[in-house]
């Protein structure tokens, strides 16, 4: 669109005219109010207790200090919550990946019976509200006695369906002259996923990989149900039940706590950007 | 909207290899049918049996018919948390549609760093509810809050007490919200924005259309399948909202962010009652199918 806009007497090129500054305006106003709420946690962190509370607030300390983030995993098992974050997340991820990989083979490639009736079933859980799983799922665990297992938090989201639906989209793209090739030369259905499909599936594959680890990595409300122990609590859980719980006086390590648990997720998006946005732009789901 | 590719299958000849061949397709999806079944499909049914059930967290549930629903409809804490639910929904899903698609438009200029203000909108999708209601809390506190100084500045006095009032905590859950949420919507719509054909605004032009006309007959049009799931997907998220409130105000004060999810969340998981608790997610259910229906009939896609 923006080509066409250009020619407009508010939108062209080249000249700054008052159009196109109105624009940057709202531009930079965006990145400001998008960006300084992550700038001020930062900032917040590395303030001394003496510096927290100044007002008008200060937007850099005077004396920058790193003593919240020591005291941080004195303050709370955060090293446990990153390891159960970790394993959980890696868990699902693979999981999902070969289940979905697998699945979406067929119901891209294959004529069989039954296929729209499955194929409708796995789509229309996108509406359904993941709240009426929970009680269900939380007395299975306990029932079987899984609760507090990293298999009870990292396996049942293992189910969703959004993987199945953009593998199921993107193997539809496939040429099928590459297909009909391999299946000359004797290849099996197996082989032809995994010597053909799966090599040129690339992009799609790092995309259900990526967001369905941020997805397990924040995941909030069936961890909180269903791990009780520092030995399985997730980071968000953690966070949310010892730090986040009312901010008390210890300022300081509560913002290094989120900003610990906040950089590495920034560092990873800034590196896989695009991934994010073709999962998003794909299905329009979020974790 | 998927349809198998052509040719890669050749017609059928005999019934045993139709039966191999289905065979085939259902052991290639049965690792996903596995977990599709047991994590999603049965709890689902299940989900709904509950509600129909008195059930502790241990015991065999006894079947009530419908005195759990009856419960609920009486239940002044239930009807409250439908209606602040509701209130959410219309602070938040309105702002997260509309400022989407804005900041779709915004970030689909020819601008310059266009490209790091979108990163930047888009940041928050990594964070963690829990980080996030953090944040928030902090920026949002009276006195040495970020929020306050600012308006302030602006002429806003005296300072709010932004989670500390029934009357502005509910618009601090919403505006945690879509800072939090909205770049989802922003990149569903820039994806559809680039999908627009360049010929449909050329020819527009030469009629003498202007910019305003431009999106307005064109662009809102176009992307009108877009919004047919941004929108229901957007309101299902809304009145699903349960992290936020749950890190930044535990449903207080005085009740005025207690949501739905917040009664399940109670109710299941710090009272046991998994029937009463079922049956608020049945309502849950009808509530976002009902209106999903109504949203896709209005705009003819179904």
């Amino acid at each position: 669109m923006s080509q066409s806009w250009r020619n407009d007497s508010l939108f062209r090129d080249g000249s700054l005219n008052r159009g196109r500054l109105v624009l940057y305006a709202i531009l930079i106003f965006v990145a400001i109010v998008w960006g300084a709420p992550f700038i001020w946690m930062f900032v917040t962190s590395i303030k001394p207790d003496t510096e927290v509370f100044r007002y008008p607030p200060t937007w850099w300390p005077e004396q920058p200090t790193l003593e919240f983030y020591t005291r941080l995993f004195d303050s709370f098992p955060m090293l446990a919550w990153f390891r159960n974050s970790l394993i959980v997340a890696v868990i699902t991820t693979t999981l999902t990946l070969v289940t979905n990989v697998l699945a979406g083979y067929p119901l891209a490639r294959m004529r069989f019976r039954g296929r729209r009736i499955v194929l409708l079933i796995i789509l229309s859980t996108f509406l359904l509200p993941g709240e009426i799983l929970l009680v269900p799922l939380f007395l299975g665990m306990v029932n079987f006695k899984l609760a507090n297992t990293y298999f009870s938090i990292a396996v049942p989201p293992a189910a969703n369906a959004f993987g199945v639906f953009l593998m199921t989209q993107f193997f539809l793209t496939i040429p099928v002259e590459l297909e009909e090739a391999g299946r000359l030369d004797g290849c099996s259905r197996l082989g032809l996923l995994w010597r053909i499909f799966i090599p040129l599936s690339g992009p799609a594959i790092a995309t259900v990989a990526i967001f369905t680890f941020v997805r397990s990595w924040n995941d909030f409300f069936w961890p909180l149900v269903i791990s009780n122990t520092d030995a399985t609590r997730t980071v968000p859980v953690g966070l949310a039940i010892f730090v986040g719980r009312g901010l008390s006086m210890r300022f300081g390590v509560i913002m290094a706590s989120a900003a610990a648990a906040t950089i590495p997720a920034v560092i990873f998006f800034l590196m896989l950007q695009r991934y994010f946005v073709r999962g998003i732009s794909t299905t329009g789901l979020r974790g | 909207m998927t349809s198998v590719a052509k040719t890669m299958d050749r017609p059928v000849t005999s019934s045993w290899a139709s039966i191999r061949n289905d065979l085939v397709a259902y052991a290639f999806m049965a690792p996903y049918l596995v977990l599709f079944i047991l994590f999603l499909l049965l709890p689902a049914i299940v989900g709904v049996y509950a509600s129909f059930t008195k059930w502790g967290i241990i015991g065999e549930p006894q079947w009530v018919g419908l005195r759990n629903y009856d419960k609920l409809i009486n239940s002044e804490i239930f009807i409250e948390s439908l209606q602040n639910t509701l209130y959410f929904v219309i602070l938040a899903a309105i702002p997260l549609i509309v400022l989407g698609f804005l900041l779709a438009l915004l970030v689909h200029q020819k601008l310059r760093f266009r490209n790091i203000a979108r990163a930047i909108v888009f940041l928050p999708h990594v964070v963690s509810v829990a980080a996030v209601g953090i944040i928030f809390q902090w920026i949002l506190e009276r006195s040495s809050g970020l929020l306050n100084y600012y308006l302030g500045v602006l002429g806003v006095n005296p300072p709010i007490n932004w989670l500390g009032e029934p009357e502005s905590a509910m618009p601090a859950i919403a505006i945690t919200t879509i800072w939090w949420t909205v770049n989802g919507n922003m990149i569903i719509y820039l994806a559809g924005l680039q999908d627009i054909p360049e010929e449909l605004y050329e020819s527009a032009r030469i009629d003498g259309a202007n910019g305003w006309q431009l999106t307005r007959h064109i662009t809102i049009p176009m992307l009108l399948p877009i919004s047919a799931f941004v929108i229901p997907l957007t309101v299902i998220a809304c009145w699903r909202v349960f992290g936020q409130v749950f890190v930044m105000t535990r449903g207080g004060p005085q009740g005025a962010t207690f949501t739905v999810a917040q009664f399940i969340y109670e109710t299941a998981f710090v009272r046991f009652n998994m029937g009463l608790a079922s049956a608020a997610g049945v309502i849950l259910m009808l509530i976002t199918l009902g209106f999903t229906v109504v949203q896709l009939r209005a705009m003819k896609v179904i």
